[in-house]
């Protein structure tokens, strides 16, 4: 026996596999074109994130202040410490608090609600405050009462330079504009801010609370330090103190790291739905272009090719069109950092410049490989079917999908692999679980539904109407698309609904809150002192005010049973924002309304010298705290320790008056505490912001309708990003759907040319393909409704806690648009076979 | 002589439905090396069927058939396409060329398949023997019936096979160019020492070989 070959040379296989991809590549246009979309917006979320993770990483110094960040919270600290931290690292002390800032000398003065920097000429030790005129930044540490306010307060009060503005009793002139500052994670990220020189505060009588106020020191190391060593030796000095809060570069924008997690994790979610939408049309293109080259195949396997061989060809185009596929879409994916950039650093003063991540690229390239072959298996598989007899015979059957068992563990493991890539990592790995399950439930159902509609129409015996039979026809043949169709078009279309319900949703929360339950106003700082003149003044301008007054104290949870909660819950946790500073809490005698008890009692009023606090839920499941645990506070310098008697529903979102912690009165009121207000004005005009300050300068006033309109700006650019991405899933749907309709092509042509010599007129033919399109988009509009409405509902009642309610609006004319442009394409489509050429055809045949 | 091929025994039935079609009927038949034989017989009496066996692209019911000393009625799919790469030449009567290769790019295949040096050149040579010095880059839908028949041809003798099959090979042209594909043909055989085994209809043609088989029902007769 001579020995056989067992395969052809690989060099032979990549020979073929390039020269056809080069002759076929039209063929496969849509194949090219969804996975270049599906590809393209993956590539862009993951190369904007690591960019703006680069940059906070980059910039993690400057967004910190420094290399060390010592926190006194309310407190001046400890100076004597601070003294010998100065003596081997350069120290910048900052104070912040907040105060009102209002114009002066006009008729109508305006006051804003503004947080104040107070620096030293040591600041900034990393980065660089921009800012104009030239100057003017020395001129805060030169000149008494000067300073410098940022870009929006200067827009909304219509400032001048050198316009006087009142912060309290004194008058400061504005000496420039600030338009970014480095250390941004300090700042409240849509916070209006001012800086002005370390003199400023001895002017000011700052209370203690309302002003927020915060003391911190920035240390900058020497260049020839160790910066573990000097870090170490700095948490050496601070050891014993209680106080004080460090903290560290790599904490720096934790907040805005979330965020980032967060959104990236649900674009992704939409952008691997687009690229399994995508998924579908491959395998169907797939599968007709092997159909095309059925005789070729069958040519090969007569020459002596193997099965094996043929299929790697294939595989291998499908490879080398990924590659260039993916380095296309990567590459381009990098002109739209500096877009993003541009919304990024008017928002957060932030600089992205495109990063180059291999480990991007090949999870990029993974992805599309994963989808390709997930979707490849079961055609290139259907090459087996075709064999060299056929040549003989000159007959070629079409191939069909073919699923051996193999081939479906082999498809159920990638797809499993596919999954895990997007879960594994992301922020919340079980919504992305939960995501896939929904995902693949609704494939399942449109699938199932396209089946069922089949199966209906074929009961069905209508004879009456020539082309409402051949539209029933149409859709149940044996070659249909009607299961492309309505799963391509059913999930892109269910995707793009939910997500428009759950923003109207939104909107409307937000809209609905500012007159229903929300506040018209905020006051923050009233002192003991000053209630009475406080709430008589009130009254005095609106009696039918509605009022609500709450003492509130300061503190900072410093102990958990004993043991400091920093070292084992980290910035990733929900509730991470009530350990990580201090937190404002307030007492009542009972129960809030709208903070209903779930679990323990209240007040035990036998225990007046015991510390009794009541948690917030959610904080208690996320920080694991049960009934009876102590919690060591610090309150103005004192460490108390308390038990935990019960938890409240609190729900954050009302705007009233909400505390993750509330005391017993009984125990409170003997801390030193100040008051905070809400106001609900019958006729909020009736308020006068000024006549208020002048009475109580160092009153903090917040206006909710501005603070919400600022949210509700911000969520609508969200909202419409959003939608934006999500409506590429329907544009894939689309041109699978068209890539179906142009694979079918030869079939429709032939029954068009049929339909001709039986004598159908043009008319009849275009309304056959209007009823089809009808019964296959009414059906899937009224399922993907119904998901949407399912989805919805459970992303604003269960995950965000919100009202949902039904928007018919929002639906008719997203379904409608959709519907109008599904149908525009499948007549243009459509339109090439409608005038089929009779003699070829025939000739053919 | 030395014996090319040999059947014994061999049976084809063919599943339609319950009923099993008995194609081909204890077919017992020795070729030698160099021989040109015709295949004629009525339509649907089994000569593509008998082409296709020992083309090893169907397998045998039952029987034994020798090719050279491989046992192809025992072998797998894949050697008996390695055998039939090596030494088996065929022609079909609808020419089948890949659609969207060029003539040279046609013959040249096999040539690369089997790692013949300079396929290019080889397949260009081949061409030029058979009158198609201007066409080497032209797609098949870019030839004429007869000029396709040339290519396809070419490409299965590229290899130099032992055994050229041909299924009508001329049932597609008219006689002008029937008469063109013949004399190449039997030129080549005749130039090459290769055993040819055609099925035609056309009985001039089936004279000019030196044996003929009559099938009928599925027999030789
Ligand atoms: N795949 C098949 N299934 C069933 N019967 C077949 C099949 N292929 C061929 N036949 C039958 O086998 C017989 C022989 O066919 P064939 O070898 O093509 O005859 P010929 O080439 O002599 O015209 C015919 O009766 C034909 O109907
Ligand atoms: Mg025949």
């Amino acid at each position: 026996m001579v020995k056989l070959f067992k395969s052809i040379e690989l060099s032979l296989i990549i020979k073929y596999a390039l020269r056809d991809l080069s002759r076929n590549y039209k063929k496969i246009s849509s194949i090219i074109i969804t996975l270049f979309i599906s590809l393209f917006i993956l590539s862009s979320i993951l190369t904007i994130e690591d960019s703006l993770k680069k940059e906070l990483n980059d910039n993690a110094k400057a967004l910190l202040g420094g290399d060390l960040e010592i926190d006194y919270n309310r407190t001046k600290g400890n100076q004597e410490l601070i003294k010998q931290v100065t003596t081997f690292a350069t120290v910048s002390q900052m104070i912040e608090f907040s105060t009102m800032l209002s114009t002066t000398g006009r008729d109508n003065n305006k006051s804003l609600f503004t947080r104040i920097k107070t620096v030293d000429a040591k600041y900034p030790l990393y980065g660089e405050v921009k800012y104009k005129p030239e100057g003017a930044l020395t001129r805060i540490h030169q000149e008494k009462n000067t300073i410098l306010v940022n870009e929006n307060i200067f827009k909304t009060l219509k400032l001048a330079i050198n316009d006087s503005i009142k912060v309290q009793n004194q008058l400061f002139t504005v000496v420039g504009v600030i338009s970014a500052v480095p250390d941004v994670s300090g700042f409240v990220t849509f916070g209006d801010f001012a800086m002005a020189g370390a003199q400023t505060l001895e002017l000011l009588q700052l209370n203690n609370l309302g002003s927020f106020l915060n003391h911190e020191y920035k240390v900058r190391f020497n260049e020839q330090d160790n910066p573990n060593v000097i870090t170490a030796r700095i948490e050496n000095l601070f050891k014993g103190d209680s106080k004080v809060t460090l903290r560290y570069p790599e904490n720096s924008a934790s907040g805005l790291k979330r965020v980032i997690n967060n959104f990236s994790q649900f674009l992704s979610l939409v952008s691997i739905s687009a690229m399994l939408i995508a998924g579908i049309g491959i395998a169907n293109t797939l599968l007709s272009f092997i159909n095309q080259n059925n005789m070729s195949i069958a040519v090969q396997k007569a020459l002596g090719f193997f099965s094996l061989n043929i299929k790697a060809i294939y595989y291998l185009q499908l490879l080398i069109l990924l590659l260039i596929i993916s380095i296309i879409a990567y590459g381009l994916s990098f002109f739209l950092v500096p877009i993003a950039n541009l919304y990024l650093s008017q928002a957060l003063g932030l600089n992205i410049t495109a990063v180059f991540s291999l480990i991007n690229f090949i999870k990029i390239f993974l992805v599309g490989l994963l989808v390709l072959v997930i979707f490849s298996i079961p055609t290139i598989n259907a090459i087996d079917q075709v064999q060299a007899s056929n040549l003989f015979r000159n007959v070629f059957q079409n191939v069909q999908f073919y699923y051996s068992k193999k081939s479906i563990f082999l498809s159920l493991v990638l797809l499993a692999v596919l999954m895990l890539l997007f879960t594994i990592g992301s922020a919340r790995p079980a919504y992305s679980i939960g995501y896939f399950g929904a995902f693949f439930s609704c494939l399942l159902i449109f699938f199932l539904l396209s089946k069922f509609i089949i199966y209906c129409l074929k009961k069905l015996n209508i004879s009456s109407n020539i082309s409402l039979q051949t539209s029933i026809k149409n859709i149940t043949q044996a070659k249909s698309i009607t299961p492309i169709t309505i799963m391509s078009l059913g999930l892109g279309v269910t995707l793009l609904l939910t997500l428009a319900l759950v923003g109207t949703n939104f909107k409307r929360e937000i809209a609905k809150s500012i007159p229903e339950i929300a506040p018209d106003y905020f006051f923050l700082g009233i002192q003991n002192n000053d209630l009475d003149i406080f709430k008589s003044n009130i009254i005095k301008m609106d009696n039918s005010v509605d009022l609500e007054v709450v003492p509130i104290v300061s503190s900072a949870i410093v102990k958990i049973n004993g043991i400091d909660p920093n070292s084992y819950i980290t910035a990733s946790n929900d509730s991470y924002w009530v350990i990580s500073r201090e937190r404002r809490s307030s007492w009542v005698d009972s129960p809030p309304v709208d903070n209903p008890i779930i679990d323990g009692t209240w007040w035990d009023l036998t225990k007046p010298n015991r510390l009794q606090i009541s948690l917030d839920a959610k904080v208690a499941k996320d920080l694991n705290i049960k009934l009876g645990d102590t919690f060591t506070l610090n309150i103005y310098g004192r460490e108390i320790e308390g038990d935990i008697v019960n938890f409240r529903l609190v729900n954050y979102r009302d705007l009233s008056i909400n505390f993750a912690m509330l005391f017993n009165p009984q125990y409170a009121n003997t801390i030193p505490h100040e008051y905070l207000a809400t106001a609900k004005f019958k006729d909020v005009s009736k308020f006068n912001e000024s006549a208020m300050l002048e009475l109580l300068p160092s009153l903090s006033i917040i206006k909710i309708a501005d603070y919400l309109s600022k949210v509700t700006a911000i969520l609508n650019k969200v909202f419409i990003a959003v939608t934006l991405i999500s409506a590429i899933t329907i544009v894939i749907g689309l041109i699978v759907i068209s890539s179906a309709i142009i694979v079918q092509g030869k079939i429709k042509e032939f029954q068009n040319l049929v339909f001709k010599i039986l004598g159908f007129s043009k008319k009849e033919v275009i309304l056959s393909s209007l009823i089809e399109f009808v019964i296959i988009f009414c059906s899937v509009i009224l399922i993907a409704v119904l998901f949407a409405v399912i989805g919805s509902r459970f992303i604003m009642q269960t995950i965000f806690d919100l009202v949902w309610k039904f928007d018919v609006t929002i639906l008719f004319y997203l379904a409608s648009s959709i519907g109008l442009i599904t149908l525009l394409l499948i007549m243009l489509t459509n339109l090439k076979y409608l005038n089929p050429k009779v003699y070829p055809l025939i000739r053919n045949q | 002589m030395s014996t090319l091929l040999s059947l014994k025994k061999v049976n084809l039935n063919y599943q339609a439905g319950k009923a099993s079609i008995k194609v081909l009927q204890d077919i017992t038949l020795k070729t030698n090396n160099k021989e040109t034989i015709s295949i004629v017989g009525e339509s649907g009496s089994g000569k593509t069927s008998l082409i296709m066996l020992i083309g090893g692209l169907e397998k045998a019911t039952s029987g034994t058939i020798f090719f050279q000393d491989y046992e192809i009625t025992r072998l797998s799919e894949d050697e008996v396409s390695n055998i039939r790469r090596k030494h088996i030449g065929i022609i079909f009567q609808s020419f089948y060329l890949i659609p969207n290769y060029t003539a040279v790019e046609n013959v040249a295949l096999t040539l690369e398949l089997n790692k013949f040096n300079n396929p290019q050149k080889q397949a260009k040579e081949l061409l030029d023997r058979f009158g198609l010095k201007h066409r080497f880059n032209n797609l098949p839908s870019q030839l004429s019936g007869g000029e396709q028949q040339r290519v396809a041809i070419a490409r299965s003798i590229a290899l130099k096979p032992e055994l050229i099959l041909a299924d009508e090979p001329t049932g597609n042209l008219d006689s002008e160019n029937s008469k063109m594909i013949a004399d190449i043909l039997f030129n080549y055989v005749k130039d090459e020492g290769t055993s040819l085994i055609m099925v035609t209809h056309d009985v001039k043609l089936a004279n000019r070989a030196k044996r003929k088989i009559k099938i009928k029902d599925g027999k030789i007769v």
